[in-house]
């Protein structure tokens, strides 16, 4: 489902990312684990097509993004759910407005949005929450909401930027438990994150990342310490 | 029917962001119509003065001296078609002799006058060019008509045309200057759900067309305001200016209601065009998606 051949990134001059090859099949569920500044949210841009590559190629699905046109990058997300660290949802809407947001612009019909919103939001046990204001919920609920709106489109790939980075030890694994059943689903979901905590409690796919390069890519893996540097 | 949803819905957000500016909207729309006023009663007095000055430029007229050996229908019917002339008069020799003869009490001669066409043109624009082709017909022997006057109304009209050119163009920019700046303000209050859309693959035009929108929409009620304004100014101020004007200028047109109609729809125009063209500046500036 996704697969990056050679690709290199660089910022001005300085290598983000060098020479990454990587593949995730259709379900599998993987951590992109690495310390700060290793190159994990540059990736994961590329993934959205947020950014380009220097060089190599980027696909989704069989898409290659390194030669969509603007145009198209439209097309491309709507295939795409996107988890944020910081939620983004919008504070003067409703948790169900916000899940429904997007569904409405893309312009699904009213009963398809209730129908669609309201199985979202049972996903993530947030049915009795549905007519709450966004500050009116904990952390945990608040990204629960992000998850519910990630996923109300059906994306086939799920991509969560630091989604516990906001969250305490308990509420983080709960959430990342959370994403761990939307992959049993069928969908791909790929997790970027520093905590050790959750990476180890689910012994699952980790890719570890530093200094822009792929240093190791373990199925049932632990997050080394080692990584870190 | 999914078009006409995601329609439906950009008009909706259209309505969220008018609603979110609050006051700001009133500032711009007050500002748009200032500037509309402005320009329309630029517009109506460059309209007015053109219609004088082409009425003022119709009244020369050309007169064109024949020789002694033509017959001055024959001249009259090849002057006659010349584009740009509206009037030929003959006037024949022994008439013209006759009332001269009646005006100056002069000595019983042989007439010397020759047979004369009074030739009038569409527009003072036309005096030269037309004055050009009578001189290339070789049955004519003299022409004469007021040069300088020609010259003068055409100057003017010209100076006229420029300077509405200017006026527009100098208030477009300032308009758009206000709008784009409103717009901008409304892109800061939507960054993080603008970030949203184009993440969650909406389409760039369903992000950017509540604010094209929005936009035109300043600028429709801006150019009803200054509609309504310009209204008031032409029943309260106009007879009053018209009828003062008239003893000075008699080519001044008698119905200036006639005016009011173009007006109304080229501030219309130009105030929707100038409001969604602002949205569309400044949404493209500052919405990278």
């Amino acid at each position: 489902m996704i697969q990056l051949q050679n690709v290199y990134k660089e910022y001005g001059g300085r290598p983000a990312l060098v020479n990454i090859n990587l593949s995730i099949g259709l379900g599998e569920f993987a951590f992109l684990v690495g310390p700060s500044g290793a190159g994990k949210s540059t990736l994961m841009r590329l993934l959205y097509r947020e950014e380009t590559p220097n060089r190599g190629t980027v696909m989704i699905g069989g898409i290659n993004l390194t030669r969509l046109t603007n145009k198209q990058v439209p097309l491309l997300r709507r295939r795409l759910g996107i988890v944020f660290q910081d939620y983004k949802l919008l504070a003067s809407k409703t948790v169900f407005e916000n899940v429904a947001y997007i569904l409405r612009a893309l312009g699904v019909p009213e009963n398809e949005v209730q129908r669609r919103v309201s199985s979202a939001l049972c996903v993530v046990n947030l049915e009795d929450k549905s007519q709450d204001f966004p500050d009116e919920l904990s952390g945990g609920e608040q990204q629960r909401v992000g998850i519910a709106r990630a996923i109300v489109n059906g994306p086939p790939v799920l991509l969560a930027d630091e989604p516990t980075g906001n969250l305490d030890p308990n509420t983080s694994l709960e959430i990342v438990q959370l994403l761990e059943r939307i992959s049993q689903r069928g969908t791909t979901v790929l997790i970027s994150t520093h905590d050790q905590l959750i990476v180890n409690a689910l012994r699952r796919r980790v890719i570890s990342l530093s200094k822009g390069q792929i240093v190791s890519d373990v199925d049932s893996g632990l997050y080394e310490l080692e990584a870190k540097s | 029917m999914r078009q006409l949803r995601i329609l439906s819905r950009v008009f909706v957000e259209t309505g969220i962001g008018l609603k979110r500016s609050g006051w700001s909207n009133w500032l711009v729309v007050s500002i748009l119509a200032i500037a509309l006023v402005i320009f329309g009663t630029i517009l109506q007095f460059t309209m007015v003065l053109k219609e004088v000055v082409n009425s003022w430029g119709s009244q020369l007229e050309i007169s064109a001296y024949l020789k002694d050996n033509c017959d001055p229908n024959k001249i009259a019917k090849v002057v006659s078609q010349i584009p740009d002339v509206q009037v030929v008069e003959i006037v024949p020799k022994d008439i013209a002799w006759q009332e001269m003869q009646t005006t100056f009490k002069v000595a019983a001669i042989n007439n010397p006058l020759p047979n004369t066409l009074h030739i009038k043109v569409t527009s003072a624009n036309s005096v030269e060019k037309v004055a050009l082709r009578l001189k290339s017909i070789s049955k004519i022997e003299h022409i004469r008509y007021p040069l300088k006057v020609a010259r003068s109304i055409n100057k003017f009209r010209q100076f006229l045309e420029i300077a509405g050119v200017v006026v527009t163009a100098a208030l477009t920019f300032a308009t758009l200057t206000v709008i784009g700046n409103t717009i901008h303000l409304v892109i800061q209050a939507r960054q993080q759900e603008i970030e949203i859309l184009s993440l969650m693959g909406v389409s760039p035009w369903y992000i950017k067309g509540p604010l094209i929108l929005q936009g035109a929409s300043y600028g429709m009620v801006a150019s009803l305001a200054a509609t309504l304004l310009i209204l008031v100014m032409h029943f309260y101020v106009d007879p009053y200016v018209h009828s003062q004007l008239f003893a000075f200028m008699p080519f001044l047109p008698s119905d200036l209601n006639a005016f009011m109609l173009p007006t109304f729809i080229i501030l219309l125009l130009l105030g929707v065009s100038v409001g969604a063209s602002g949205g569309a500046w400044t949404s493209g500036k500052y919405i990278k998606i």
